[in-house]
């Protein structure tokens, strides 16, 4: 079973459209890896969707690296 | 129920792009069904296809992200105005039956996530209590 860190970043790249070895995990979505909102938005609801989770819009803006995104996550998942 | 002139009040689109007749159930953020009638007299139909008449495909779409609109705006409450540009950014569908003349699309849309500047959003179009089309639309809004 893939940890939370392995599923969310498989997650993220099938969005994006990258190869998950690609994708350096501090890495800023929008600057480095050609991320756009409505990508963003995108992760936010399959995130929330996998996890069974609600995560407030306000969160968005924290989404600007894989590593930011998972930690966003571990806020909401029990 | 909305009718035609409510339509107008929440979509900026109007003839010959305005694809919802009338919606026939609306729960503020969570579901909207919409309806629309297709008529032979439909210009597509001209050259889609000559003597062999088919709605586009990617006219139930725009179907579907207009009932999607309407749901973004319930959501919404006051604070959509109209002059707001809604752009589509994702679209993943599946066509499952195709659209006559004389068909009435039924279109049922329900959020994934809706936020202030945009939504995505689940739907789908039966018509002859079939599957027309099933989709998972994307948009923004500015």
């Amino acid at each position: 079973m893939p940890g939370v860190e392995e599923e969310i970043k498989n997650l993220v790249a099938t969005i994006i459209e990258k190869d998950p070895a690609e994708i350096n995990p501090d890495a800023n979505f929008f600057k480095d890896l050609g991320v756009d909102s409505m990508m963003a938005l995108e992760i936010l609801a399959a995130i929330e969707k996998k996890y069974k989770i609600s995560i407030p819009e306000e969160k968005l803006t924290q989404l600007t690296t894989l590593n930011q995104t998972i930690a966003v996550a571990r806020e909401y998942i029990k | 129920m909305l009718n035609i002139e409510d339509i107008q009040k929440i979509l900026p689109q109007r003839y010959p792009f305005l694809l919802i007749d009338r919606i026939l159930e609306l729960e503020e953020g969570r579901k909207v069904v919409a309806v629309k009638n297709v008529s032979v007299n439909e210009d597509f139909f001209a050259g889609h296809f000559p003597g062999n008449p088919v709605m586009p495909g990617a006219l139930i779409i725009e179907a579907m992200a207009q009932a999607s609109i309407a749901l973004f705006h319930s959501a919404q409450g006051q604070t959509v105005e109209n002059e707001k540009v809604y752009l589509l950014g994702t679209v993943k569908a599946r066509f499952l039956n195709p659209v006559f003349p004389g068909d009435q699309l039924r279109i049922t849309v329900e959020p994934v996530k809706i936020i202030s500047s945009g939504a995505i959003v689940n739907a789908l179009a039966e018509t002859r209590g079939q599957e027309a089309c099933r989709a998972e639309l994307g948009f923004s809004v500015k």
